[in-house]
Order: C-alpha cells, then sequence, then structure tokens
C-alpha cells in the first residue's frame, strides 16, 4: 500500500524509509520501506517480536541513523542536525547514562549541549529529577543507582529539554514489571504534562495498552492490519 | 581449548591493547638487554683497553746484591709471562753539548740500555721524534735542553769515570715517563716519583760497554729491570683481571724471594678499571634500572585502562560457570601472550641499537655475556607482564563478585597510601640518605689500593631512588586534590578548552580521578627520568670536556722546553698556521712564596678567553671574567691557591712578595704583588698549588718575556690535524699536545668506552617512553571510553563537546606531568649529580642543562598527545548508534 503523507505539521515522516545493513549476499534488511507519520502529542507503542526492526525504526526517526532507501523529514523541527540536543529526545535500550558523571551532570548534560549554561541546567535538571521523585539521588553515580533508577534518569534526561519528540527504545526491557510500570507512568505524566509526542517501543503489551496507539512491526515492516490509527498513518511497501 | 579461544578472541577482538601491553614489555626488555649487553661490553672493553694502554706489563726491579741474570731467568719461566727484556739503568753526571758555538750543560740524568728487540716488543714506551730510530736516542726534554739533534755530538759525565762522547742517531719522546722511571716497591699511596729531566737511551751492548766499569766502582748508581709484556688471557671484567694479574705479580715476587720486586703496571692500570668498572655499573643502577621500571610500571597502566573490561568478561565467564582456576588459567595465558610478544620485539630491537648505537667488542665472553643479559632481560619483560596482567586479574578473581564486577569503578576512593602519607615519608627518607651519603663524601666507589676487594656503596642509590618515587606519589596527591578541591580552579582552567561543558566535563574528571592521576604521575615519572638523565649526561660530558681542556689548555697546546727563550712573537708565526684560529702565548715560571716553590702562570688577561674557555668555577671571590679583568686594570694582582691563602692568612689586596728568576741575571729576585684572587683551577696548571699574574708586568718585573706554552684555538678545525701541522712546523724542541689526544690519556677508561652510545640509547628510550606514556594512556583511557562518547553524541554532543573532554583530559595529564616531572627532574638532577661526584673530574659548579634535548622531549610529548587525542575524537565520528551497537 502506498500513500502520500501530508507533511505539513508531523514532527517526523518516514516515506518509503528503508534500512538495510552490509552489502551483497550478507546484506540483511532491517527494515523495509516504511511510511508513517508522528503527529505533535501523538502516543505510540511499536510494538513486534525481536529482530522485527523497531529499534532501527526509532533510530532513523530519532536522525541517529539514515535511511538506506526512502527518506525521513522532520517538517515541524526541522533539518537532522536540528533534532539533538533540544526537540528529539531517545531513551535508550539499557545503561545510557554516563558513568562518569553524577545523575544531576547527566541530566544536565543535554541542556548544556543545547547552549545552556552550567548552573541553569543543573536548576533545571533538578527540576526534571524532583518531577520524577529523584531528586535525592543527584549526586550518585550511575553505578550506585538500581536499574530502575537508572532508567528513571534517563527519562528524566529526556524531559530536562522540554522535547517535542520523546523516542524510547525497550525502556523497560530490562526491568520488573513494578518497576517497569513506574517508568512507563512516568514518561506518560512527562508526556501529558509537556505535550510531547511519545513513540515507545515493546514487546510487552501491558506497556503498549498504556499508550493511545499501537504500531505493530514484523520482519522490518508495520503490518496493515495494525495501522489503522487515528491522526496518522503507517504502511510498509515491501 | 577455553584458552586458545580465548587468545584466539583476544587477538580478534583486543588486538590493540595487547599490542600496547607487549609494547611496553618491549620497551623493558630492549632497554634491559640493550643496556645490559652494553655494560658487559664495556667492561670487556675497559679491560682490553687498560691492557693496550700499558707497554710495559711488569717492571721487575733487580734488588741490590742479587743476581740479576738469575733473577731474568726466574722472570723468563714464571707461568702467565709472554716477553721479558732486560734493561739497564745507569746515573749519569750529566749531559754537555756544544752547538753553533754555543756549550749548553745539564745537571745528572739517567742512562737506559735497551736490548735491541725492545721497541718491537714495548712499543707504547717510545715515540720516533726526529732521525733515526735505533742507536743512540735522546730524550725531547733533554736534546731541548742541550739544543742537540740528530747526528751531533754530547757528552756524557760518567761518576769517577772519563766523560764518553756519543753521536746522537734520534730524538724520541717517552710517552709513558711516569711508569718507565717509577720507583718500583714504593709504598702504597706513596707520592709518585717524577721522571727525570734529562735521559739518554743507549743500544744494550753500548750501554754494558759505558756502564759495566762503573757498576764495579759505584754499584748504587746502576740498577737492572725486566720488563715484562704478561700473556693476555684476562676475563672480561677488569676486577677479575686485576685479581688475576696482581695474584701472578704477588707469586712471582715470592718466587723471586726478595731478589726482585715486581711493579705492576698492568694490575694498576685495572685497578683503576675496576672501579671505573663499578661505576659503569652504577650509571646502570641510576639510567638502565628506572627506564625499565617505568617501562613496567607503563605496562600495567595500559593493562590497567582495561580493568573495568576485564572485570567485566571475568563477571561474565563465571556467571556462565567458570572456576577461579579456569579464569587465573586464562590470565595467565594472556600475560604469557603479552609477555612473549613483548620479549620477542624487546630483543629484537635491542639486537638492531646495540647494532646502530654502540659499538660492540664482539669477543665471545662479551658475547656470551650479552646472550645472558637478553635472557635475563627476556625473564623480566615476562615477569612484568605477569606483574601487570595477571595479577591484578588475580586479585580481582579472588574478590570480585559477578554482580560488582559487571559495574565498572564508578566513584574511585583516593589510594591507601594517601591518607597514610608515604609520599612525606619517601621524600623525608630521601633526604636523610642524601645527608648521610654527603656525610660520606659522596663516595660510592671504594677500591683500595692494592686490595683486591672493592665495594660499592649501594644505599647511596636510596637517595633519588626514594626522590623519585616520593616525588611521583606527591604529584598524585597533588592531582587528586586539584581534581576533588580543585574542582572551581579545574572548571575555570577548562573553560578556553571545554566552553560551556567546562562545570561537567571538570565534574567527569573529578570521578576519573584515579586514572587521570595515575596517567600524570606516569608521564611525569618518565619525564623526571628523562630530564635527570639527559642533564647528568650532558653535565657528564661538559665536564669531561673541561677536564681536557684544563690538562691540555686548548685545542692545541705548544709547550715550550724548560730554559728555551721563545717570546710572544712566535704567536704569530703560529697564527699563520692553517686550521689556527687564534693563539694565546702564557708564561710558566716558577716562584717561591716564602719557601714553597709555586708555578707561576703570566696571561694577557683581555686575550687568553680567546684560546681557552674560563670557568667560573676556576676562581673564588670573583668571576673568570672579573678576575681577568682585575688583572688587567691592576698589573701586580696575582691569583693564588685556596691553600697559599690559608697558610699566609692572606686579605684582599695584601702585598706578596714572590721571589722569580731574573731574565738577565738568572738570579731569584723580589717581585711584589697584591693578592686578588684564589684560582683553583687553570689551563695547563697542577692540580695543587699555583699562581695566576698579568704577563706583562712578570715580564717587565723580570726582564723577559720568554713564554711557556702557546694555546691554539682551532676554531673547529680538527685538533690533531692542527696539531701535526704545527709539530711540523715547530719541529721537535717544543711538545704538541691536542685535546683529542688528551682525552684519551687524561679520561678514566670510564670515559674511554662509548658513553655517547649508551646516552643515546637512554635518551631515545626516554622520548620513547614519554611519548608512549603520554600519548597510549591517553590513547587507551579515552578508547575505553567510546561507548560513553558515543551516548554523549546520541545525546546531542558534536564533534567539538567531545574534543572538549578530550583536550581538557589531555592538557591535564600533559601539562600537569610535564610540570611536576620537570621539577622532580631538576632535583634528581642535582641529587644525581652529587651523589656521583666521583665521575666527575673536576666536579662541576653547575649542571649542563640540554635545551635542545629537553625541548626535543616537550615536543615528543605533545605530539603524542595530538596525535592521541586527534586520533580519539576521530573515532567518535562513526555513527554514535554503530559505536553503542558495537560496544555494548
Amino acid at each position: 500500500m502506498t500513500a502520500t503523507v501530508a507533511a505539513t505539521k508531523a514532527l517526523v515522516v518516514c516515506d518509503g524509509a528503508g534500512r538495510t545493513f552490509g552489502s551483497g549476499p550478507t546484506a540483511i534488511v532491517a527494515i523495509h520501506g516504511v511510511t508513517c507519520r508522528i503527529e505533535p502529542g501523538q502516543r505510540v507503542a511499536l510494538t513486534g517480536p525481536s529482530g522485527s526492526g523497531k529499534s532501527t525504526l526509532l533510530h532513523l526517526m530519532a536522525g541517529l541513523d539514515h535511511p538506506t532507501v526512502g527518506s525521513i523529514t522532520w517538517p515541524a523541527i526541522g533539518s537532522r542536525m536540528q533534532l539533538r540536543p533540544g526537540p528529539v529526545a531517545v531513551i535508550f535500550q539499557g545503561p545510557s547514562l554516563l558513568p562518569a558523571l553524577d545523575v544531576v551532570e547527566n541530566v544536565a548534560l543535554p541542556l548544556v549541549l543545547a547552549g545552556a549554561d552550567d548552573d541553569d541546567a543543573r536548576r533545571r535538571a533538578h527540576i526534571a529529577l524532583e518531577r520524577l521523585d529523584l531528586d535525592s539521588l543527584g549526586s550518585s553515580l550511575p553505578d550506585e543507582l538500581s536499574g530502575g533508577q537508572a532508567q528513571r534518569v534517563a527519562v528524566a534526561r529526556a524531559l530536562a529539554g522540554s522535547p517535542r519528540l520523546i523516542l524510547a527504545d525497550e525502556p523497560t526491557g530490562q526491568l520488573d514489571r513494578a518497576t517497569g510500570r513506574q517508568v512507563i507512568d512516568t514518561m506518560l505524566d512527562a508526556s501529558t504534562h509537556s505535550g510531547a509526542a511519545l513513540l515507545v517501543t515493546t514487546h510487552d503489551d501491558t506497556v503498549a495498552e498504556n499508550l493511545d496507539e499501537r504500531w505493530r512491526m514484523v520482519d522490518g515492516c508495520i503490518v496493515p492490519d495494525m495501522t489503522a490509527v487515528p491522526g496518522g498513518e503507517a504502511t510498509c511497501s515491501a | 581449548m577455553l584458552g586458545l579461544t580465548w587468545i584466539r578472541g583476544l587477538l580478534a577482538r583486543r588486538r590493540g591493547r595487547l599490542l600496547a601491553a607487549a609494547s611496553g614489555v618491549a620497551i623493558a626488555v630492549a632497554l634491559l638487554a640493550s643496556i645490559g649487553s652494553f655494560l658487559a661490553s664495556s667492561k670487556a672493553t675497559m679491560t682490553r683497553r687498560a691492557v693496550a694502554d700499558v707497554p710495559v706489563d711488569w717492571q721487575v726491579e733487580t734488588q741490590p746484591g742479587a743476581n740479576a741474570s738469575v733473577v731474568a731467568r726466574t722472570v723468563a719461566s714464571h707461568p702467565g709471562v709472554a716477553r721479558a727484556s732486560d734493561v739497564g739503568f745507569a746515573q749519569s753526571t750529566g749531559f754537555e753539548a756544544t752547538v753553533s758555538g754555543t756549550t749548553q750543560t745539564t745537571g745528572p740524568g739517567l742512562v737506559l740500555g735497551l736490548p735491541q728487540s725492545y721497541r718491537a716488543h714495548f712499543s707504547g714506551e717510545l715515540r720516533d721524534l726526529a732521525g733515526a730510530h735505533t742507536g743512540v736516542l735522546l730524550a725531547q726534554q733533554t736534546a731541548a735542553n742541550l739544543h742537540a739533534a740528530p747526528g751531533d755530538t754530547i757528552q756524557m759525565g760518567r761518576a769517577g769515570l772519563s766523560r764518553a762522547t756519543i753521536r746522537v742517531d734520534g730524538v724520541v719522546d717517552l710517552p709513558q715517563a711516569d711508569s718507565l722511571f717509577q720507583k718500583v716497591g714504593a709504598a702504597v699511596g706513596a707520592q709518585p716519583q717524577a721522571p727525570p729531566d734529562n735521559v739518554l737511551l743507549l743500544p744494550s751492548n753500548e750501554w754494558h760497554r759505558l756502564f759495566d766499569p762503573l757498576a764495579v766502582t759505584r754499584p748504587d748508581l746502576i740498577r737492572h729491570q725486566i720488563h715484562v709484556t704478561t700473556a693476555h688471557d684476562l676475563p672480561n671484567d677488569p676486577s677479575a683481571a686485576y685479581t688475576l694479574v696482581t695474584g701472578r705479580a704477588r707469586n712471582l715476587e715470592v718466587k723471586l724471594a726478595g731478589a726482585g720486586l715486581v711493579g705492576d703496571n698492568l694490575g694498576a692500570k685495572l685497578g683503576a678499571a675496576r672501579s671505573d668498572a663499578l661505576y659503569a655499573q652504577v650509571l646502570f643502577l641510576f639510567l638502565g634500572f628506572p627506564g625499565a621500571v617505568l617501562a613496567g610500571l607503563l605496562t600495567a597502566a595500559i593493562a590497567g585502562t582495561g580493568a573495568d573490561r576485564r572485570r567485566r568478561e571475568q563477571a561474565l565467564l563465571r556467571a556462565r560457570g567458570a572456576s577461579t582456576r579456569q579464569l587465573l588459567r586464562l590470565s595467565l595465558m594472556e600475560a604469557i601472550a603479552v609477555g612473549v610478544l613483548g620479549a620477542a620485539v624487546g630483543l629484537a630491537a635491542a639486537w638492531i641499537i646495540s647494532r646502530v648505537a654502540l659499538t660492540s667488542t664482539g669477543s665471545g665472553a662479551a658475547l656470551a655475556a650479552s646472550v645472558g643479559w637478553s635472557i635475563a632481560a627476556a625473564l623480566a619483560g615476562i615477569a612484568i607482564a605477569m606483574a601487570a596482567v595477571a595479577l591484578p586479574a588475580w586479585r580481582d578473581a579472588q574478590s570480585t563478585t559477578v554482580a560488582s564486577g559487571r559495574l565498572s569503578r564508578g566513584r574511585a576512593a583516593g589510594p591507601r597510601w594517601l591518607r597514610w602519607g608515604i609520599d612525606f615519608a619517601l621524600l623525608a627518607g630521601s633526604a636523610v640518605v642524601f645527608w648521610i651519603t654527603s656525610r660520606n663524601g659522596y663516595k660510592l666507589v671504594l677500591a683500595p689500593e692494592g686490595v683486591p676487594t672493592i665495594s660499592v656503596n649501594y644505599w647511596a642509590f636510596a637517595g633519588p631512588a626514594l626522590l623519585w618515587g616520593g616525588a611521583g606519589l606527591l604529584a598524585w596527591r597533588v592531582s587528586d586534590l586539584l581534581l576533588t578541591r580543585g574542582r572551581p580552579l579545574l572548571r575555570r582552567a577548562a573553560r578556553p578548552v571545554a566552553g560551556r561543558l567546562s562545570g561537567i566535563v571538570s565534574g567527569s574528571m573529578s570521578r576519573q580521578r584515579r586514572p587521570l592521576s595515575q596517567a600524570l604521575v606516569l608521564v611525569a615519572l618518565t619525564i623526571a627520568f628523562a630530564s635527570s638523565t639527559a642533564v647528568f649526561n650532558a653535565t657528564y660530558r661538559q665536564q669531561a670536556e673541561v677536564d681536557a681542556q684544563l690538562s691540555n689548555g686548548a685545542d692545541v697546546t705548544v709547550t715550550e722546553s724548560p730554559g728555551t727563550n721563545v717570546g710572544p712573537v712566535q704567536a704569530t708565526a703560529l697564527g699563520r698556521i692553517k686550521g689556527v684560529k687564534g693563539v694565546e702565548p702564557i708564561q710558566h715560571r716558577f716562584a717561591y712564596v716564602g719557601a714553597d716553590l709555586q708555578d707561576l702562570y703570566g696571561v694577557r688577561p683581555r686575550t687568553i678567553v680567546g684560546a681557552t674557555r674560563l670557568q667560573d668555577a676556576y676562581f673564588q671571590g670573583g668571576s673568570a671574567t672579573a678576575l681577568m679583568s682585575k688583572l688587567a686594570s691592576q698589573p701586580d694582582a696575582l691569583l693564588v691557591s685556596d691553600e697559599t691563602v690559608k697558610d699566609f692568612q692572606l686579605n684582599p689586596s695584601d702585598n706578596v712578595i714572590l721571589r722569580l728568576q731574573d731574565g738577565k741575571t738568572k738570579q731569584l729576585k723580589p717581585v711584589r704583588f697584591r693578592y686578588a684572587g684564589v684560582a683553583k683551577e687553570f689551563p695547563t696548571a697542577p692540580h695543587d698549588s699555583f699562581m695566576v699574574a698579568n704577563a706583562a708586568y712578570v715580564a717587565r718585573m723580570t726582564g723577559t718575556d720568554a713564554i711557556g706554552a702557546f694555546l691554539i684555538n682551532t676554531g673547529g678545525s680538527s685538533p690533531p690535524t692542527v696539531a701535526g701541522r704545527v709539530r711540523a712546523t715547530v719541529g721537535p724542541g717544543a711538545k704538541i699536545t691536542d685535546i683529542t689526544s688528551s682525552r684519551k690519556v687524561v679520561g678514566s677508561s670510564l670515559t674511554a668506552v662509548d658513553l655517547a652510545g649508551l646516552t643515546r640509547v637512554e635518551l631515545g628510550f626516554a622520548i620513547v617512553l614519554a611519548a608512549s606514556a603520554t600519548g597510549l594512556m591517553l590513547l587507551l583511557g579515552l578508547a575505553e571510553r567510546r561507548r560513553t562518547f558515543a551516548i554523549a553524541s546520541a545525546l546531542g554532543a558534536r564533534t567539538h563537546h567531545l574534543g572538549g573532554f578530550v583536550w581538557t583530559e589531555a592538557a591535564f595529564v600533559t601539562l600537569g606531568g610535564l610540570l611536576a616531572g620537570l621539577v622532580t627532574g631538576w632535583a634528581m638532577s642535582n641529587m644525581l649529580v652529587k651523589v656521583l661526584t666521583g665521575v666527575f673530574d673536576p666536579p662541576p659548579a653547575a649542571l649542563a642543562v640540554p635545551f635542545v634535548y629537553l625541548s626535543g622531549l616537550v615536543v615528543a610529548i605533545v605530539v603524542a598527545v595530538l596525535m592521541a587525542a586527534t586520533a580519539s575524537i576521530r573515532a567518535t565520528r562513526r555513527p554514535a548508534i554503530a559505536m553503542i551497537r558495537d560496544l555494548a
């Protein structure tokens, strides 16, 4: 199925975007030509089995990787160079805090990178941490945190810069159910509070149920029966 | 099986780290093997040169009343004696020659009877200057005293007998006059006997014809010596060779049972060489050992940069059921791989170094010693690898749990020694040891004359070693303090490089303070080693040059024979010789100060510095320039020895009345001088008391401007070549010496060995170590944090942001290491030069700082840092997500 994507207000638009790793006979197609868009405030769960291409698609949307076919644009934001730090925040699968920085510094880092001065960045980091009830951990180092705490700090880091799009890659993948629930709730609250759009990759149905929409990926495609989403559409041209 | 898989994995995935650790081992092995081989080789060289420098190994003097032929037979049949020649010594009442209508006479002299084969067997004893090389030969000074030349006839006086008339066939120099005319059997420590002024050499049969009658009437005026060449089947080590040679000599004396005494020239020469050999060993300890320690520390630090990763890997293996024993086996295999690879590369490098930079004796025994050193160095390399790679892994395997191992080390605690103040204790210990050593007069090597055993005060080594270690730990303390309590300062300092990120960068550095301080200390220790070695070597070279300059006077020195009357105008003729840049005449007189007869040197104070170098250290009471100016402005000014000042209680401007020989009347006449300062050393002057005055004043007061020596500055032309030209112009009447030959004569056997090669090797290694310590430490430390940089990049950090982290850390380690290293190096240089005072003659007044080398060292370090930092930053340009995926 092909579609012409209206790209006026969308935060991210994938137009037949595909990603192949390697070349020749050993090449691996991670994503076939995917066409989809995310509008402001939209909250999407991207589900699917391991290896289906969820993370790759998220990385493409975050501008961390380039599509080998098709294109990805960010109409409401601008060019790829303008994505981070600022409008787009990424929460990675697994530990992603910088081990040599304490919690406050980890949260403040994207703010400083975005141009804030050190004191202002630290102040805003403290606010973000307070919002997630993490302010008591401000001077802790990543190695001193539990997995859940570390992931919540990563969420705080993503939220501190008031992004317009939060891309979370399996944020609960390495957490127990209760902690995972806590992290998801935090992200949803933050999204509600700031109005940021949210895309969460997960293969946990209980996580997906908490989001407004669900896209399902199988073998590098967003499968057709799951693409009927209000406010946006997603297809695969494979 | 698991081990092989592990090693294969290391080679495939951790090749860089493995090679870096192996390179640290290789540096240690190459340094130890090359310096060790040099030591073995130089000991052999010292023995060889000591033997080569001695023309007559033993002078066996027949004692009064003994049967000379029996003594000769006993000596000839003694084991170890290769050749023996009978030499007669007879005293003459004096010589007389009438040349060109004037008659010259001399005081008493000595006449030697030499067998026909003497020159062939003891070639170093005579040097031809003019005429035939056989027949009747006149010593150079005697020829000058008599104004005699080959073909002239001279009269020789014999006590109680008629004069003999002899025709001179040739004029010779006696380069080994001191040993040739020694008093055989003199007590140990006795003052050496000055050689006679007048010497005539006769063929043995002629000598017997002229002096056998004298032996009947005045046997006290006749002596016989057996000159011996021994078999030179000596051990390489001068000490062992000394023991063998002196043992043989003593054994001969026992056999002779009082009929003869042995003047053991070879033993004396080897005795000096053995203490030099020990000094060479001391130099090895001082200069080579710290280099190997540094290479070991570097290897440990390189292995340490991957410690977090190794702990995680160990934890994963343990989680999959690996036992502690299996983990240990794996780390041992890794250590052996690093050690064997490093040892192989190091030995290959040492082989190349010994071929290119060091001269090898190539003798079988030296070769065997070199192989021994190579094996020892390889074993040391493997031991270093074990200590650096396997030991920490063993420690971790004993104490780390699976969970803790999977975490990286976060908040680094300060080392325990910081709390215990070990750094201060080491520095205090260094000061105490240095003080104790200085009370002993810095005597490191004790080699009493005539005693076979020698000893080294190894305790003195502790001073510089403790200073080195203590300063390194103190640098760690300061670095740690700066990275914790000094964060605000660090933040301000980082701002020009890191900009807004300076706060976060300083925070990151504070958490990384252990590896950063470790890298800084390693850089500091390396620079301290390199700079102190360089300063020591430069000072050593400087003093060797000063020693040669003092002994020879200038590049080339023309010493007029006593009694000749050559004026300063001769300088004009000398100045025309090709290669001569400047000529400075110096008067040499003898003057009585009270009852003491001392050398007096008359100089032209305004021009003397043009021909020779006068150091401030030669004088007391003013600089060289100031005192020469005083001599110029105040012609009756006199510089005297310190001893004279004390003996006569002199104060500045005191009158000093000297008695000098008048040029016309030849009688002593009092001449008034004024004491102006102290001269401790002066070119061509003896080490004991002498005086320096204004030449024009001396000439005016004595009525003669006769010159003692001409100092020639060759301005860069080869001194031996210019000396040859001067000799051809001046003829045999004057003695011409050049500084190149003088270095060989005055220098100890230590200076005679290829110390320049050793210096090149050490300084080269120091640069390699310094560049490796800074470059590799930074590169590996930053490589270990590639994931951190990738995450920062994914968060939006651009290259210049990451550069802020990299350059700030690089600047901290490099500048901190340079500062701490140079300060420590300066302190160590001072201590080393003091502790090794025995190596220097004369002791240096100031250190020689090799600015070119030190600049090169700094440049090498900066280039290594630039390369490491640039490579680290370039590596961050890969797509962040690819790096995060690869490094997960």
